[in-house]
């Protein structure tokens, strides 16, 4: 936790050049139209020269696009991090943890199949608040149980040692990997709301309050429909994530058991029934739950996207940024990928890409 | 081969048991390559449609895997994929299908809940258990085509080798048989001939020398009526006759 002044003003001055330096449109229609080694010499013209020259040595193809994306998008979000202060660090921190989480997920599938730790190191995105001799630490440890000791004076310490004794009931790191997320999306909305009545209802925390919950709900809508279709005999209130809303525990858990019900709960719901209604369509008769996830994470950009135009020197701005910019992240990758594994031009840009 | 059998007739009887035997054992083995190749025919249309699903569930596969890579980046899926320890188990038995043991694999924990993948649900997306659940499918064809393609090749072997016992039966072992059965029948045949042919002679010269014994003897009971003076004659006549021999 950062202390002193929240400082949005200056964060956001700083976000609004990064974000100048975003890729546009046409840069993506270029890009799609190339294959991997034009993609790399393009980025290397780019914001990512830096670490596409780092990682030359190491990694080629793909791989090198993948790794120069990551390790760019951490260099980004540290910046973000260094340069708030006061409460906006800690609502942007909050936020990041997502990669404190991926990396932890990183480190103990490593550690569960004896991954050596300079290839589990290469995995890893160092964007969130876990600093360099905590991971280091990590990455010495041979057990599970080990690393968990070792993170015991954060926030992963408790449900992890909880989780750890369905671990060791079961062998899998179901248990482990879900009270990580679990963690990552309960302290989202930590001192920012306590029940509808406590919510602010205007002002920028009111809005980012309204994101998060979107980010929320959309977790838990995908959560849902997933385990609605894989049919397994789960408990859906263990995957309930709370702090939406669009479902409460009991109501999740009669909707998992009629998909079609759960379907129609989403799309009637007055906050994101209209905004997500063609995706509703296109789920009601796809088997695929792929194209509705697509069009949950489009929206959840449009979302930030218009938060940040109503309050540009707010939290929401930098939010807005950190999506857009895991989003740039997400479309070279994807494009990077798809066309190294031969997909068409038009499939790239109506499956993968979000502009 | 036919010239280095003897042409006994216990050797007959022998080829002739021989014969009988491989020609029931040839109209067995007809039977059975018949028999095979039917149900080798059904397992050929069971073998072609796996072999398509295969392909196909092979292709969806590459296609979720790709999509998901692309998605979600080869480091995500890959960790998801790291996620899961326990290799699914696969047990092998045999049944066997006229005379040939084919495997029988029966495979479990192939295909698995969301909650059995090993990866934790909330952070990850559809993309990742579609990719999974395509793979699982494809082992589950793989393991579908490894029976019933390895049973159609046992098959397939076995009527190789059964078609080869009815032709060499066939063209070769029925044949040797059949020439030797005619080469010694033949012989046997000859040999009556000319075990006949010699018997006659026998009793062709039997005849003969009992006609002239009976010649002879005609002759001898016709001396006497010509008279008394020449009783003598006869006698020395004979002795005469007799004493040319005897003096050559």
């Amino acid at each position: 936790m950062s202390v002193g002044a929240s400082n949005p003003e200056y964060v956001n001055a700083r976000v609004r050049s990064r974000r100048a330096s975003l890729f546009a449109d046409e840069d993506y229609r270029k890009l799609i139209r190339m294959g991997p080694s034009g993609i790399a010499r393009f980025m290397e013209e780019s914001e990512y020269e830096r670490e596409i020259n780092e990682l030359g040595a190491r990694f080629s193809g793909v791989d090198l696009i993948e790794y120069a994306l990551n390790r760019n998008l951490a260099k980004h979000f540290q910046d973000l991090l260094d340069w708030s202060d006061g409460r906006l660090y800690d609502l942007i921190a909050r936020y990041l943890r997502k990669f404190d989480v991926w990396n932890l997920k990183t480190i103990i599938r490593g550690i569960y199949t004896e991954t050596d730790p300079e290839e589990i190191r290469t995995d890893l995105i160092m964007a969130g608040e876990l600093d360099e001799a905590t991971i280091d630490r990590l990455l010495e440890v041979d057990e599970i149980e080990d690393a968990i000791e070792v993170l015991n004076r954060t926030i992963y310490y408790e449900p992890l040692t909880e989780a750890y004794e369905e671990f060791e009931e079961t062998g899998a790191l179901v248990p482990l990997e879900n009270a990580l997320d679990r963690e990552f999306y309960e302290h989202l909305l930590d001192d920012l709301s306590r029940g509808p009545i406590a919510e602010p209802q205007e002002g920028p925390e009111a809005k980012y309050v309204e994101f998060l919950q979107a980010e929320i709900d959309f977790r838990n809508a995908r959560n849902a429909l997933r385990l609605a279709r894989s049919g397994a005999d789960l408990d859906p209130a263990s995957y309930y994530i709370e702090g939406g809303v669009l479902f409460d525990q009991s109501e999740l858990s009669r909707l998992v058991n009629d998909y079609d019900a759960l379907v129609d709960h989403i799309g009637e719901n007055k906050r994101y029934g209209k905004r997500l209604s063609g995706a509703m369509d296109r789920l009601r008769n796809a088997d695929s739950l792929i194209q509705f996830e697509h069009a949950l994470d489009a929206a959840l950009l449009e979302y930030a996207d218009t938060l940040s135009s109503i309050y540009p020197a707010s939290i929401s701005a930098v939010l807005s940024y950190i999506l857009a910019k895991e989003r740039e992240v997400e479309n070279i990758r994807a494009i990077a990928r798809g066309r190294e594994v031969g997909l068409e031009e038009s499939e790239i840009e109506e499956e993968l890409v979000i502009l | 081969m036919a010239k280095d059998v003897k042409p006994t007739r216990k050797n007959l009887m022998e080829i002739e048991d021989r014969i009988e035997l491989s020609e029931r054992g040839h109209g067995t083995l007809e039977k059975k390559r018949d028999g095979l190749i039917m149900e080798f025919m059904d397992i050929l249309d069971k073998a072609q449609d796996v072999r398509g699903d295969l392909a196909q569930d092979y292709e969806d596969a590459q296609k979720k895997i790709n999509m998901a890579r692309a998605m979600e980046g080869d480091v995500a899926v890959r960790g998801a994929a790291a996620a899961l320890q326990e290799h699914p188990e696969i047990t092998t038995e045999s049944k066997n299908i006229m005379g040939v043991v084919v495997p029988q694999i029966e495979s479990s924990r192939v295909s698995k809940s969301l909650d059995q993948r090993g990866y934790g649900i909330m952070g990850t997306s559809a993309r990742i258990d579609e990719a999974a659940e395509a793979y699982e499918d494809l082992l589950e064809s793989i393991i579908l085509a490894a029976e019933v393609e390895t049973a159609m090749k046992k098959m397939l072997r076995e009527i190789e080798t059964t078609k080869r016992r009815v032709n060499a039966l066939e063209f070769k072992l029925l044949p040797d048989l059949y020439d030797n059965q005619e080469y010694i029948e033949q012989k046997l045949e000859e040999q009556e001939r000319e075990e006949t042919f010699r018997l006659k002679k026998i009793k062709e010269k039997k005849e003969q020398q009992e006609k002239e014994e009976r010649q002879a003897e005609a002759e001898d009971e016709a001396a006497p009526d010509v008279g008394d003076e020449s009783t003598a004659e006869p006698d020395m006549e004979q002795s005469t006759a007799g004493g040319v021999p005897g003096g050559d």
